[in-house]
């Protein structure tokens, strides 16, 4: 039986939102640096008031729904999904102060897109906005789906309660790196920063190479690092990757891209010494197989469709977007239109698919998540199994993640509860966005882009897109980043206390 | 007979233009499969340079898009301002040949320019901080410290702990 809710939940909830409000306060006035050195002095009062609106909300809550009360697994779930969209919320109140987009709605959507590293934009003019906007737009990936909020939140206040554990759940992320969630929170933020710093020194190399100026080298190899490694795929400029046309731009990108697409436990195991875990673990197996496989159909696709001349360009088109659909990122070097009229229909699904699929659970990537998908093929082979052997055979079975883990009913149940709600909210916003005149194809191409939180386009995210469509991409966008429980959660929270009214 | 058939020349040179109208940037975009290997114009904004040994791509921004020419290096070293959020970069017109897929640049959409011309020099913008934006970020900064110690004050005389930030 479900508790009537109480007034006690909302303030638990209200109340350890604060913690929420004071960190996107403070992540405000990282932009606010980049505005000083690169002279950018007219934009320090957008991030000035976007922060002080953080720290007064921050305040209000703390004072108003004061409470001693521990949070339990329904608060930290609900607090976890209102925490995705507060934050978005405050941060894009500079990106709508800047006119980097033209509307507040098409701020909001930009900064959930950031905040969930989905990479889907509205911005207008790229190509000329302030870089501290640029580099709150990057910044928000990286802190927001490179790392997480609620883990960044924890590491900085160092709680240990149950309610900071719960909260991390809710997050979408079950990391047991170490038996201390502050520990845990430490070493994924450590292990973000190595990856930052070496994409950085990467990106800035391939820039001087292909002959950018030092300081725009060290800028956009930054920006990239950071939305390449979060698996975001934000980009200082309109042309995404395109603007450089080099290959070791690429090269990078899809290195970075596939860490950032491996599970956190994983990246501690290996740095650990256990190297061998990269040939064992199932998600890894999946990974490849699924990067190879994509890579491998949409370039032979694409040759058969006559559209790129040499093996160069197979490579770098078909296994590139191969690479940026399977780890959710969104980086591309082919314009949005082209997606949608020139590429092969096969390519487009194939790319829908691997975004759909998405990258490793635990990690910056979207999508059902590699370790869904291998605990359901495994089950399939059981059940085949099963129907083969005699009624008496005891069937047990195992899958190498990290640990062997034994194929219980419980985690099969887990894993198909997810990947079926996952299908029908990519259907539904596949059908809804069809219902506004765009073709099957490209509708579900885009719907498995926002809910993987991709961002390839094939040219319906623009400014001049249906409000509606806007909303439910930025809803998409959202649900996708919380696996989609979270949100659920959050509903019934929202119903039953409507329906049953809250208690004093 | 030999004043109508100069008559006729004039006229018809009259009518032809000094140079090709340029496509819109967007206008390449959309329609880049009637325009492959084929010769465009495109007039725009200079957002990027990269010189690469004799060889140098420039983006160039028209109407929303951007697209990338490459041309030769003499040509890029014209340019003196590349736009940004604090400036307009050259304008610059470029007569080339237009790929949708370079079979020389691994794929890539681009123009190889045969007539490289920078035809209008970039400037600086003014980004001077608006007073009124200026004010309002002082009172919003303001308003959340007074936020900040008012609570706490209120804290203190009713003894209840409202934590202060990061606490």
């Amino acid at each position: 039986m479900i508790l009537p809710l109480e007034r006690e939940d909302l303030k638990v909830i209200g109340y350890n939102l604060r913690n929420i409000c004071y960190l996107v306060a403070a992540l405000l006035f990282l932009p606010i640096a980049v505005a000083v050195v690169c002279g950018e002095f007219d934009t320090v009062p957008y991030f000035l008031i976007g922060s002080a609106i953080g720290i007064i909300l921050g305040c209000i809550l703390s004072f108003s729904l004061y409470t001693k009360r521990e949070m339990e697994l329904k608060h930290a779930i609900v607090m976890a999904a209102l925490a995705w969209l507060i934050a978005p919320l405050l941060a894009s109140i500079p990106i709508w102060l800047a006119n980097a987009t033209a509307s507040y709605i098409d701020a909001s959507f930009e900064s959930i897109s950031g905040f969930t590293g989905t990479g889907l934009t509205l911005a207008v003019d790229i190509d000329h906005l302030p870089h501290s906007i640029n580099f709150l737009r990057h910044f928000l990936q990286f802190a927001g789906d490179g790392i997480g909020i609620i883990v960044i939140s924890l590491s900085i206040l160092g709680r240990t309660e149950m309610g900071s554990v719960l909260a991390f759940k809710g997050e979408a992320k079950e990391i047991g790196i170490r038996p201390s969630i502050v520990r845990t929170s430490r070493i994924i933020i450590g292990i973000a920063v190595t990856f930052l710093v070496i994409g950085t020194v990467l990106f800035t190399a391939a820039g001087i190479r292909e002959g950018l100026d030092f300081g725009t080298s060290v800028f956009d190899g930054l920006n990239h690092s950071m939305t390449a490694y979060a698996t975001g795929g934000f980009s200082t400029h309109s042309q995404s990757l395109l603007y450089y046309q080099s290959i070791w731009f690429e090269v990078v990108a899809m290195v970075l891209m596939i860490m950032g697409a491996l599970n956190f436990n994983l990246h501690y195991a290996v740095l650990g010494g256990k190297r061998r875990e990269i040939l064992k673990n199932i998600e890894v197996r999946l990974l490849l197989f699924g990067l190879v496989t994509s890579g491998l159909l949409i370039s032979t696709n694409l040759l058969f469709a006559n559209m790129y001349p040499t093996t160069e360009a197979l490579f770098r088109k078909g296994v590139f977007h191969a690479v940026s659909a399977q780890t959710t990122t969104g980086f591309q070097t082919v314009y949005p239109f082209h997606f949608m009229l020139m590429w092969p229909v096969f390519s487009m699904v194939l790319l829908s698919i691997a975004m759909i699929i998405g990258g490793c659970a635990n990690s910056t990537s979207g999508g059902i998540k590699m370790v869904r998908i291998g605990v359901l093929l495994k089950s399939l082979g059981r059940e085949i199994k099963r129907a083969l052997l005699p009624r008496s055979a005891v069937m047990t079975g195992t899958f190498h993640n990290i640990d062997d883990i034994p194929l219980t009913d419980k985690i099969v149940r887990s894993a198909a509860l997810m990947a079926m709600s996952y299908l029908i909210l990519f259907s539904v916003g596949a059908v809804i966005t069809a219902a506004y005149g765009y073709s099957l194809e490209d509708s579900m191409f885009e719907t498995a882009s926002a809910l993987g939180n991709v961002g390839l386009s094939c040219g319906i995210t623009s400014p001049s897109m249906p409000a509606g469509l806007k909303v439910m991409y930025m809803f998409l966008m959202w649900a996708g980043r919380l696996e989609i429980i979270a949100v659920l959660v959050l509903f019934g929270f929202v119903i039953f206390g409507l329906r049953k009214g809250v208690r004093r | 007979m030999k004043k109508i058939a100069l008559f006729f020349l004039v006229f018809l040179f009259l009518l032809t233009p000094g140079i090709a109208e340029a496509e819109s940037g967007r206008e390449l975009i959309e329609n880049s499969a009637s325009f492959n290997d084929k010769q465009v114009t495109l007039q725009g904004e200079v957002i990027g340079v990269m010189i690469r040994g004799d060889s140098a791509l420039v983006n160039l921004f028209d109407n929303g898009v951007a697209i990338g020419v490459w041309c030769r290096a003499e040509d890029a070293r014209k340019i003196s301002v590349i736009g940004d959020y604090r400036h307009v970069g050259d304008t610059v017109l470029v007569i080339g040949t237009f790929h949708m897929a370079c079979p020389e640049h691994g794929g890539d959409l681009d123009i190889h320019a045969d007539n490289f011309t920078v035809t209008a020099i970039g400037r600086e913008l003014d980004r001077s901080t608006s007073l009124s934006l200026l004010t309002l970020s002082v009172t919003f900064v303001a308003s959340a410290i007074f936020v900040v110690f008012f609570l706490r004050r209120i804290r203190k005389e009713k003894e209840k702990i409202v934590p202060w930030p990061f606490q």
